[in-house]
């Protein structure tokens, strides 16, 4: 009963969601059916369209484990945008200029991508450990500097001259990642990074304290868990997944160079998914999955029908507000039915 | 070099009002102990709004309406929400941000069939005020004048947001609902109520934050035009103890910080750079109020 009931609550707010989604559709003057049906098609009704899913998926996992693993710590990491983007441009801009044989090279750039996104989160674990500076604010802004730096190298001295757009070279076409089936490798990759985080924070000691942490950081700090410590890690370890993002982007997605925009909103769409899954390893997995298939339906979606892609980004929202709702809803009329029951043996 | 700091200074005055503004309606949340990040949305809200209403209709006027409105909604998203519903302020915040996001990316482009960014000759702009007699003034003239109107409610909003915060019952009430709510209810006020327009004002100041930057600051939409503005003034709020003249005043110097940069670019720094400091000066700001906290 206990894992039915969440479950329950899921598809009930889901279908919620796309309820009332479906009204808009109808201001729209579409028509839901087809807007759904091109949804569904083009997001799982094939081989193509699921392994496409799991490629648009992949990068959602990780900045999705990144935001999990920090909430569930109760690290408000919110720079997911600025350590991905630092992941991609190391990722990158090493993959013009390093001469590795590329078994050696790709696991390499990967893993340099991710220490940069680590830095990058470092940065505020800095901040945080030497100034007590609050890592809400801190990492939010340090999302815009790295933005802004970013950009400026991609603009300036690691410009490629044939591009039209602030760009970086392609990367040497032998560090391309390939698939299996259809599926990228990196996917596959996040799919590992999921079993590690659980691996994490269910049995190692440091993911004990951390989840310590998360409950309530005076009873981690009585029991003798070194919490500052405990929070550089968890900013390390989930820029690190933010970071290992960006250069798995870089290496298996589609332009394999650091243009603007490349960031798209993979940041904020962890958020997301971190708070739909409630800080769980594996929901993040499932909502990650989910979302992807949105994003990937959406391409479907304004190729089929009348109603632009952009439609996906406030079905997105609305899923989010309509679950947390649902959920926080269903939760506090089961508390006052109970009160009001309890109340009801004592009165009488 | 006087002519430039009187551009400086009147240029700082105008980016420092949509900071200004929103960072006095999420004040109101901050004293309710209401833990508001949605200004960023309904600043992003107000601003597609406003230019919706301002081109649909031909007038500013009802640019301002369908802001306030936008503005309205959102903040009843919120409290039905994270009052009613009881769902975390700040996960209530995330969301609304994003809703806010993707709703102004959709309805641009499924309204006015553009990507990216809505310009057009024919949104009319806020009207800007010049002040007949200030105007004659050498220096001080030059620095305030001819900015669009709501640069001059912002100012004065901070002065009556202090009058009803310090000096109403409602501001007492407020204040206490975020520092004793057991006090409030025990008199038999609603919380919850208290909270709700606590919300509603943060709309309302966050929505016409998003009507400067549209139709005043420049006049035109583009996607996720707030850039980070609601965050900036979050900060704020925060180091100032949600104090509204302190605010106003902070606000002063990230927009003179906002435009040193534009200064700077002369000196061929790339624009990059420059636009970084309001970010790099918030962190510094963090810095200083965390050393304040750690002496006291």
């Amino acid at each position: 009963m206990n894992h039915v009931r969440p479950i329950l609550q899921t598809i009930l707010a889901i279908v919620f969601a796309f309820l009332v989604a479906a009204i808009f559709i109808l201001l729209h003057r579409s028509s839901p059916f087809e807007v759904y049906g091109a949804l569904y098609q083009y997001g799982l009704g094939s081989w193509f369209s699921f392994s496409n899913t799991l490629n648009a998926a992949f990068p959602l996992i990780l900045t999705g484990l990144s935001a999990s693993i920090a909430f569930m710590s109760g690290v408000v990491n919110l720079g997911q945008h600025g350590q991905f983007l630092w992941g991609a441009l190391v990722c990158a801009v090493l993959g013009v200029y390093l001469r590795l044989p590329s078994w050696l090279a790709v696991p390499l750039l990967a893993i340099l991508g991710g220490l940069a996104g680590a830095a990058w989160a470092g940065l505020a674990a800095f901040f945080k450990r030497r100034y007590r500076m609050d890592e809400f604010i801190s990492t939010l802004m340090l999302n815009f500097l790295a933005e802004y730096m970013t950009l400026y190298l991609a603009t300036y001295p690691f410009l490629d001259p044939k591009a039209y757009v602030p760009a970086t070279r392609l990367i040497r076409p032998e560090y391309f990642m390939t698939g299996v089936f259809g599926v990228n490798v990196a996917f596959f990759v996040a799919f590992f990074m999921v079993f590690l985080c659980w691996w994490f924070a269910w049995r190692t000691w440091q993911g004990y304290e951390a989840r310590m942490m998360g409950y309530n950081k005076l009873f981690a700090t009585v029991g003798g868990c070194d919490v500052e410590s405990d929070t550089t890690l968890i900013l390390l370890f989930s820029g690190f997944l933010s970071g290992l993002a960006g250069a798995l982007l870089i290496l298996n997605g589609t332009q394999h160079r650091f243009t603007k925009g490349i960031g798209a909103n993979f940041g904020w769409d962890g958020v997301m998914i971190a708070i739909m899954a409630n800080n769980g390893v594996f929901q993040t997995f499932f909502y990650a999955l989910f979302m992807g298939f949105l994003k990937n339906g959406a391409v479907g979606m304004e190729f089929e029908t009348s109603v632009p892609s952009e439609f996906v980004m406030f079905l997105q929202s609305i899923i989010v507000l309509t679950l947390v709702g649902t959920r926080s809803g269903i939760a506090s009329l089961t508390d006052w039915l109970r009160a009001k029951r309890e109340l009801g043996k004592l009165v009488k | 070099m006087g002519a430039i700091v009187v551009q400086l200074l009147h240029a700082a005055l105008s980016s420092a009002t949509p900071i200004a503004l929103a960072a006095l309606g999420g004040m109101f949340s901050y004293h309710a102990n209401v833990f508001n990040i949605a200004m960023e949305g309904m600043m992003l809200m107000g601003a597609y709004y406003a230019v919706y209403g301002a081109y649909r209709f031909g007038h500013w006027l009802y640019g301002v309406l369908f802001a306030l409105l936008s503005g309205l909604i959102l903040a009843g998203i919120f409290s039905l929400l994270a009052i009613v519903l009881k769902v975390d302020e700040f996960i209530t915040g995330i969301g609304i941000n994003m809703l806010a996001l993707g709703w102004t990316t959709y309805s641009l482009r499924a309204t006015f069939q553009v990507k990216g960014a809505f310009i057009s000759q024919t949104i009319p702009p806020i009207p800007r005020v010049r002040l007949p007699v200030v105007e004659k003034i050498p220096f001080l003239g030059a620095v305030l004048s001819s900015h669009p109107f709501l640069v001059f409610v912002a100012v004065l909003a901070a002065f009556v947001c202090h009058v009803v915060l310090y000096q109403t019952k409602f501001g007492l009430r407020l204040r206490a609902t975020g520092e004793e709510p057991a006090a409030v209810a025990s008199v038999g006020l609603s919380i919850g109520r208290l909270k709700f327009w606590s919300a509603v004002l943060c709309g309302i100041f966050s929505a016409l934050a998003g009507v400067y930057l549209s139709l005043g600051y420049v006049t035109l939409f583009s996607e996720n035009m707030s850039n980070g503005r609601g965050w900036i003034s979050l900060a704020i709020i925060i180091l100032v103890r949600g104090r509204p003249v302190p605010i106003m005043l902070m606000s002063l110097a990230f927009g003179l910080l906002e435009n040193l940069g534009m200064l700077l670019q002369r000196y061929d720094v790339p624009p990059q750079f420059t636009a970084m400091l309001p970010y790099v000066a918030t962190l510094f700001v963090l810095y200083s109020y965390a050393r304040r906290l750690k002496t006291s």
